[in-house]
């Protein structure tokens, strides 16, 4: 076990510069999650830390030494990868056994350490099986199994549930998670899917064209965005956003609506009001956006509403699963002024 | 009539309408000679004359023919040799060049090119290239560093590898597509996930891009297996003054029936040796199928 550090890490191909300079520092044992839409630098950090590419510039220690110079196999870590990739040829223990192939193990030790870690995985009477016999939640298995055998201090996941269907999804993310917190080892995990991101993480990474945006636990990242991307990207349906202009210790919407939020800022200044769906409610807190229904999308206990607001747009609510408001309707949203969020127009940032 | 039909009947009538063209053609052009070879192989036949019936007279004589034994023996060194070794040569370029970015065209172009170029024309320049000196391109650096001359077409053991190796270098760029086009489908992550575990190279190349590329190496084997049985271009103009010599050093069996039908006039005899070939082709292949597809 060990933590794991970025230092300044820059990656550029040819003229493209992918990382501009990742800091990055994670604790032994942590569950860290990387996040961000495709193109932002998430799968090329993890690459890097595995050693499978070099960087550019900057430092990667793993254990507090810094292993830029060192092969994959030398930097006691171990990866899962999105295709899995498990040979199609090998049985399940000679895949899972092909990880401890260099180690110096006696052969009836290696034995032992494969069938401890399938039995773990809960796929002892699988070991004789090939890829092809197996589901995909039992061939995610077998990948995870393969990376679990040389006991490394790291384990790194690349996209690993992409490829599975959304209920098995689910359960390999709980399955993930419980395999954490057993066998307590440092995970850096590569995802597109915020809501993975939220459910399986210790702290979140979001990042975005080849720079972090926010670094936090969950809770932090969902309840105070540093900026108008991690809002919107974190949460689903994304966070609403209006723009409008500091005015009388509030702010006033370009709808023309005054929201009374405790803003002790200059007036005139132009900013973004965002507040997530969640916290828009019918017709109760301070009004802040009025407009007519033009879809409803019901979900069982709530049903989302689109709402056209002059001036704003489109806006998203959650309404009563019951008693939702018709198509065409009239309706006044309201939030509390906590729950409401302030970013600078111009930069994005949070204020 | 047509808008009455199934769905699927009409399928199967464009489906008809589309094969018509090619199953006639391999009727009339394929299947038709096949089956009359057979026929002839039991008939005596001068292709002008009347054909007799000869029984299994023609497979007797071949049986007995001294020179078909060295003609069968010939076609097996040619596919014993050609097989195996342009299978390794040219899956060890395939595998530098799948690595290599510099030139990368260029380089598969130069090796593709002998395999658009005329194998007569080809034979001719080899065929040059092993004359003596001052001659012979071979002959003449052989001479500059003082190593004594080597008779390649006029020796009774040098001349069948002599003549090989053109036909070897000429299907090399096939061959090397074919590899590197089942390399490329090899996911990379399968080597990353193996560089990270941190095995030696040799293991990678012998227990993962070989056994996936076993498909691959299927279809060369047994594409060249069949190209080697029916070798004759090379021989024939490469040995143009006495075809297969010398002393039938080089003949293959191809050759053989070229010189039964259109030297001696010989059909019938021509043909049993034509349906012997076949059969030959025919066990090779599924033999090689066999053994490869399932172990």
């Amino acid at each position: 076990m060990a933590n794991l550090a970025l230092r300044s890490l820059v990656q550029t191909y040819g003229k493209v510069t992918v990382l501009h300079g990742i800091d990055l520092e994670i604790e032994d044992g942590e569950f860290v999650v990387l996040v961000g839409p495709s193109g932002c630098g998430k799968s090329t950090t993890l690459r890097l830390i595995a050693g499978l590419e070099e960087a550019t510039s900057g430092f990667i220690e793993i254990g507090g030494r810094v292993v830029n110079n060192l092969e994959p196999k030398e930097r006691d870590i171990a990866m899962v990868f999105q295709n899995y990739a498990i040979y199609p040829h090998m049985t399940v223990r000679k895949n899972i056994g092909f990880g401890l192939r260099s180690s110096p193990l006696s052969r009836p030790e290696k034995d032992k350490r494969i069938e401890d870690v399938a039995a773990l995985l809960d796929m002892t009477d699988l070991l004789g099986r090939k890829p092809s016999q197996l589901s995909g939640g039992q061939r995610q298995r077998v990948a995870i199994g393969r990376a679990m055998v040389r006991d490394p201090a790291v384990f790194l996941f690349d996209e690993p549930l992409s490829n599975l269907d959304a209920q098995l999804r689910t359960q390999m993310r709980l399955e993930i998670k419980k395999l954490h917190q057993r066998v307590g080892t440092t995970i850096v995990f590569v995802t597109h899917d915020q809501v993975e991101a939220m459910t399986m993480a210790d702290r979140i990474v979001i990042m975005k064209d080849g720079f972090i945006q926010q670094v936090g636990t969950p809770s932090e990242v969902y309840h105070r965005p540093a900026n108008t991307f991690v809002a919107t990207f974190i949460g689903a349906p994304a966070m609403n956003m209006v723009t409008g202009a500091v005015a009388d210790g509030g702010v006033r919407l370009d709808t023309g609506q005054q929201v009374p939020i405790g803003a002790e800022l200059d007036d005139g200044r132009r900013v973004i009001l965002g507040v997530r769906p969640d916290d828009l409610h019918l017709d109760s807190g301070a009004p802040v956006l009025s407009g007519s229904v033009t879809v409803r999308e019901p979900l069982g206990p709530e049903t989302l509403i689109y709402v056209h607001v002059e001036g704003a747009g489109e806006i998203t609510a959650k309404a009563d699963g019951r008693l939702p408001p018709d198509v065409g309707q009239v309706v006044h949203l309201g939030a509390r002024p906590e729950d409401m969020h302030l970013f600078d127009a111009e930069s994005g940032e949070a204020l | 009539m047509y808008r009455n039909l199934s769905i699927r009947q009409k399928q199967i009538v464009w489906a008809w309408a589309f094969l018509v063209v090619p199953v006639i053609f391999y009727s009339v052009i394929r299947f038709y000679p096949t089956g009359n070879a057979i026929l002839i192989s039991f008939q005596d036949w001068n292709l002008l004359g009347k054909r007799t019936w000869t029984g299994l007279d023609n497979y007797i004589k071949l049986w007995n023919d001294p020179v078909f034994w060295k003609v069968f023996k010939n076609t097996f060194v040619y596919l014993l040799l050609g097989t195996p070794v342009s299978l390794v040569i040219s899956f060890l370029i395939a595998y530098h060049l799948d690595k290599l970015r510099f030139m990368h065209g260029f380089l598969r172009m130069l090796y593709f090119l002998p395999f658009m170029t005329s194998a007569v024309a080809m034979a001719w320049v080899w065929r040059w290239f092993y004359q003596p000196v001052p001659i012979g391109l071979f002959n003449n650096i052989l001479a500059s560093v003082g190593i004594p001359q080597i008779s390649f077409l006029n020796s009774t053991t040098n001349a069948l590898p002599a003549v090989l190796a053109p036909a070897i270098w000429a299907g090399l760029g096939f061959q090397i597509i074919i590899f590197m086009a089942g390399l490329r489908a090899i996911p990379r992550s399968y080597y990353e996930a193996a560089h990270i575990d941190g095995v030696s190279t040799w293991t990678v190349l012998w227990e993962i891009t070989l056994p996936l590329l076993k498909p691959t190496i299927v279809f060369i084997v047994v594409f060249s297996s069949i190209g080697f049985l029916r070798i004759f271009d090379h021989v024939f103009n490469m040995t143009t003054n006495n075809p297969g010599g010398p002393l039938n050093a080089t003949k293959p069996l191809v050759l053989m029936i070229y010189e039964s039908a259109f030297t001696n006039f010989d059909m019938g005899y021509a043909a049993a040796q034509t349906v012997v070939l076949f059969l030959i082709l025919l066990v090779v292949s599924l033999l090689q199928l066999r053994i490869l597809r399932d172990s």
